[in-house]
């Protein structure tokens, strides 16, 4: 008996020393600022970020040439300390700050940015972030064209060889047509310069015969030929002597294939840091980033890193505005119960909530406290609605669908802080934008007349058909009352399911659905960050739909001159022909750079305007639902945190992307009552 | 079709390992066991130490070990095998795959990740280079959605979390689950027995993450005792071990309740009684023993459960452990994570298997006869 007490009591003792051992393995001092960043960074290669936790973390331990002011949000000097663009502006020269150093002391060179911005596009890298700096002449070219070239050349022919033996006489348009979709050929031609391609992507129905196979063979390849040669001249030079280099080591010139207004604002986004080379090559797995190895440039440095406990950021002593920065450490917490997070802000242990990170259905009483900051957001949700499937190819059964549904329900009864309905894609709030006419409003006779024109009179004959969300209780909820609306207002069968993430995502990129829900968080501050989601064949388009006009009219946007030279095709469809007609005899007449400069501004956010409208008032692949509202709970005595900005021209507005650069927040522990803005 | 094949194969062996005559089960156990030590002390010291540690642990095995753990051995092997070859068939099945983004991936960059991470299309060649792995090179491979780590660093700080834990609940379990359970066994029916085991029915039926919350709600917001949630003093220890020990507490309790009332019949706690020994030394000595056998072999998978972390408590509280990994690389379809997991798992489990077997014959005089 006394045997087996001691025995016992000595396991009790020996586990509560493992207990304490693996305690007293973590401790770590607590930073000034601490925050709750939903979920644990996948990584920290600015090249492979692609979300809003990665992306907080590496502004705060990277600079790029440019960054975003606290107070605005526009671009001022990073790396850069000054720059110059030439008046066509298609030519930047940086001039980077002799005061730039790395972490370890390696002076900031003008090379730094060839090899990251090589590094970016680097097909073997397979940066999802790359396209977002292709405006950079060569970049296109290096990072895509090889591959293309290679599906040109072997799998295309072969399925081409396939399509002339299956059918030796012609071959029927529906053969024609699956040969183009499967084998991705408007993603593999994009942009292609070539007559006889161009003509054949945008055909009308009808057979092809063999003789026609044959050219179409010659010219496949002859484009094969093309962008192979292109990319052999754009890996000779881009990053070299084109593209972007080196004048010296401060001076880093950066040519563009089009003036792009927003270029300055992207050079401060977290694919055109630089990186250290010598630091990355020394590693041969995707680990150069952990805290043991890593180099970087930014206001802070990453001191630790324990996966699910915190991520420490102390102030850099390298860095060159290292005399601005006042906060001393920052801890970010990957916590991804809000509610818990919640309890941290409520209990005094973190100082900032960011959105998402405590529980939405706590936000109606939340955003009562002064400690909660709410404003509009540029991002969007919306349903996707597959168009290759019947009946939803039919444009009127899908506005139909998009008049059934009264959004005001869903954002006043379901969400309720602040959510605007939403009518368009494109969220309000872009500087310079003037949404498009809508066709979407809340009309029930309308939508009844519409789905009668189409066949189903009285919903009669309507197949059944479902809407399908990823998990998750918001979903849900909006995806019943939507199915609820149309079933009512339509007399259709609807039924809202779920799937989780992953078997929703294989769902929705196959056309597996009929109604799909999704959402888009804007980029940057411009409608070509949603816009662009469309194009035929996009890689988040996902609805099957593709429509000549809308691309034409986004490739037009990204290269405005191109358009002024020869704007008849975009003319003869656009519903404002007269006023772009107007622009671009202004652009064509106006040599005086800035003032041109600043009409082919405009001219482009016009060209982008009519290609929404193609998209809700003529079209509606897709079923808007809201507009997102963000909402940050901040302690007071965190300063230098904007929710509401300052525009260098005086003018205030919304944080619209919810983005607080850590380099300006600071930490006042005596703050004085409330003094308004934050 | 082949892969059914295979698994089918793999079922068999399995089974036939049952019938494996003894100077067989010696030698091949001796081996197989060796392997194992080889295999586990790579990771930790390198390749040298492990041929070493491998010769000396078949010497071991050949000479000293009991046959009853040289048939675990022989069992188990092929067991971890199957493991992994059938998780890996089941992951392959799931839809998606780890490269899947919100945003579309080319099928070129796709397939230079494949190569990269050497998760191929196929789950057979996956297999391979995963066994590969494991035996030649030493490592459980690089998780592909937590970038620049190998399964293995992740595991490292986050096992030692979940075992400390676990190690603390399960001692409040059984403290609090065998003192309610004796207690209402020896006053049957009476007002106390009703008390504990609705209080053991109350653990059993409200899940973790709402007895956490509400703990949650009492001690840290209204009473400002302990911290809401994290890790690094015995104060965030406490609300993440109860809420862990409770359910298990509770069944525990009914476990233990019933054993003693089933014990408390037989014939030799009645000759106890008849040599006139006291009754509180009838219960702790001849009665407890009869008593644990049932929450032993309760506790065996509890244990190995309990300290391989609870992914609902850890979120809750923000605890660093290893429940995270289960369900993440199940969610993210992180392969090697899935499986690097699985087989600490499956490790624990026959860990504390053995262990309960081996207590059995402590506990059970008839059980210690039958084996020797």
């Amino acid at each position: 008996m006394l045997r087996t007490l001691i025995s016992a009591f000595l396991v009790i003792v020996a586990s509560l020393a493992v207990v304490g051992l693996t305690l007293s393995a973590s401790t770590g001092r607590r930073a000034e600022l601490r925050f709750v960043n939903s979920t644990e960074p996948k990584t920290l290669d600015p090249h492979l970020i692609t979300g809003e936790p990665e992306g907080r973390i590496a502004e705060a331990i990277f600079e790029g040439l440019t960054r975003l002011d606290a107070q605005s949000l526009e671009p001022v000097p990073g790396v850069a300390e000054s720059w110059e663009i030439t008046p066509d502006g298609k030519t930047y020269t940086f001039h980077i700050r002799t005061g730039a150093r790395w972490s370890d002391g390696h002076p900031l060179t003008a090379q730094d940015f060839t090899y990251a911005w090589r590094r970016l596009q680097d097909p073997s890298l397979g940066a999802e972030y790359a396209y977002i700096m292709q405006m950079v002449r060569y970049s296109e070219a290096f990072n895509t064209h090889e591959a293309q070239a290679s599906a040109l050349e072997g799998p295309i022919q072969n399925a081409l060889h396939e399509l002339g033996h299956s059918s030796p006489g012609a071959v029927p348009d529906k053969a024609v047509r699956d040969f183009v979709s499967k084998q991705h050929l408007d993603a593999v031609l994009k942009g292609t310069p070539n007559a006889a391609l161009r003509a054949f992507l945008l055909r009308g129905p009808g057979e092809l015969t063999q003789g026609e196979l044959g050219v179409l063979a010659t010219e496949l390849a002859r484009e094969g030929q093309r962008r192979r040669a292109l990319y052999q001249e754009a890996k000779l030079h881009f990053g070299i002597d084109g593209g972007v280099y080196a004048k010296d080591e401060h001076t880093l010139i950066v040519e563009l294939v089009a003036p792009t207004p927003y270029f300055l604002a992207l050079t401060a986004f977290y694919p055109a840091y630089p990186v250290p080379r010598w630091a990355i090559e020394k590693q041969t797995g995707r680990n150069w980033f952990l805290p043991a190895n890593i180099v970087s440039n930014g206001a802070f440095r990453l001191a630790e890193w324990s996966v699910g406990s915190r991520i420490h950021l102390e102030r850099s002593d390298t860095y060159w505005g290292r005399s601005d920065v006042k906060l001393r450490s920052a801890d970010a917490l990957p916590l991804e119960n809000q509610t818990t997070g919640l309890n941290l802000y409520l209990t005094g242990e973190v100082d900032w909530l960011p959105q998402n990170t405590y529980p939405a259905e706590l936000a109606q009483d939340l955003r009562k406290r002064p400690d909660f900051f709410i404003g509009p957001a540029l991002i969007v949700y919306y349903y996707r609605i597959n168009v290759t499937r019947k009946p939803f190819d039919d444009v009127r059964v899908r506005k139909a669908l998009n008049l059934a549904v009264d959004r005001d329900v869903i954002t006043r009864e379901v969400l309720g802080v602040g959510q605007q309905s939403a009518f368009r894609l494109v969220p309000p709030g872009i500087r310079g934008y003037t949404p498009p006419d809508t066709g979407i409003s809340y009309d029930v006779a309308q939508a009844q007349k519409l789905l009668a024109d189409a066949g189903f009179p009285g919903g009669r004959g309507f197949p059944k058909f479902g809407i399908l969300y990823n998990t998750l209780e918001t979903h849900k909820k909006i995806a019943e009352v939507i199915a609820d609306q149309l079933r009512r207002n339509l007399n259709i069968d609807v039924s809202a399911y779920n799937q989780e993430w992953q078997s929703y995502q294989q769902s929705t990129r196959s056309l597996d659905y009929d109604l799909s829900r999704a959402a888009w968080v804007g980029d940057y501050e411009d409608p070509n960050t949603f816009l662009d989601l469309f194009t035929t064949n996009g890689g988040n388009n996902q609805t099957g739909w593709s429509n000549l006009v809308y691309d034409r009219l986004l490739e037009a946007a990204g290269n405005v001159e191109e358009f002024v030279a020869a704007p008849a095709f975009i003319l003869q469809h656009a519903s404002r022909a007269p006023e772009l007609e107007r622009l671009a005899d202004a652009v064509r007449l106006n040599k005086e750079a800035p003032s041109r400069l600043k009409v082919m501004a405009e001219l482009r956010l016009e060209l982008l305007g009519e290609a929404e409208r193609i998209l809700v008032h003529d079209e509606f692949p897709i079923l808007p639902v809201y507009f997102y509202v963000i909402g940050d709970m901040v302690k007071p005595k965190v300063k230098g945190f904007y929710t509401k900005l300052r525009g260098s021209d005086g003018a205030t507005r919304s944080n619209l992307r919810d983005l607080h650069p850590l380099r300006s927040i600071y930490i006042d522990e005596h703050p004085s009552p409330r003094d308004g803005a934050p | 079709m082949i892969e059914l094949l295979a698994l089918l194969f793999g079922l068999a062996t399995l089974a036939a390992t049952a019938w494996c005559p003894p100077r067989l089960t010696r030698v091949l156990g001796s081996l197989l066991f060796a392997l194992m030590v080889g295999v586990v002390s790579r990771f930790a010291f390198g390749v040298h130490v492990a041929l070493l540690a491998a010769a000396l642990a078949a010497v071991l095995a050949l000479r000293f070990f009991p046959p009853l753990v040289l048939r675990r051995v022989v069992f188990l092997v092929p067991a971890l095998v199957l493991l992994i070859f059938s998780t890996t068939l089941l992951m392959y099945r799931a839809p998606g795959n780890p490269f899947a983004n919100e945003r579309a991936t080319s099928p070129q960059v796709e397939a230079a990740l494949r190569a990269q991470y050497g998760v191929p299309k196929n789950a057979s060649a996956f297999f391979g280079i995963y066994m590969r792995r494991l035996l030649v090179e030493g490592t459980l491979g690089p998780s592909i959605k937590v970038q620049g780590r190998t399964v293995e660093e992740l595991i490292a700080p986050a096992f030692p979390v979940s075992v400390a834990l676990g190690l603390l609940a399960l001692i409040l379990s059984v403290v609090i689950g065998l003192t309610l359970g004796i207690f209402a066994g020896l006053k049957k029916n009476s007002l106390a027995d009703h008390v504990s085991m609705a209080l053991a029915l109350f653990g059993v039926s409200l899940p973790s993450f709402v007895l956490g919350a509400g703990a949650m709600i009492v001690f840290s917001l209204w009473l400002g005792w302990l911290p809401v949630a994290g890790w690094g003093s015995l104060r965030h220890l406490v609300m993440p071990a109860f809420a862990l020990a409770l359910p298990n507490a509770a069944i525990i309790a009914r476990l233990a309740r019933s054993g003693m009332i089933e014990v408390m019949q037989q014939d030799f706690v009645r000759t106890a009684r008849a040599k006139g020994l006291p009754e509180s030394w009838v219960i702790a000595r001849h009665a407890m023993r009869g008593t644990l056998i049932p929450v032993v072999s309760f506790l065996g998978p509890a244990a190995a459960a309990i300290m391989t972390g609870s992914f609902v408590v850890e979120v809750l509280f923000a605890v660093p452990g290893m429940g995270q990994w289960f369900v993440k690389g199940a969610i993210n379809r992180d392969y090697s994570v899935v499986l690097g997991t699985a087989i600490v798992y499956f490790g624990m489990i026959i860990l504390f298997n053995l262990l309960v077997d081996l207590a059995y014959s402590w506990l059970d005089p008839r059980v210690r006869s039958s084996d020797a």
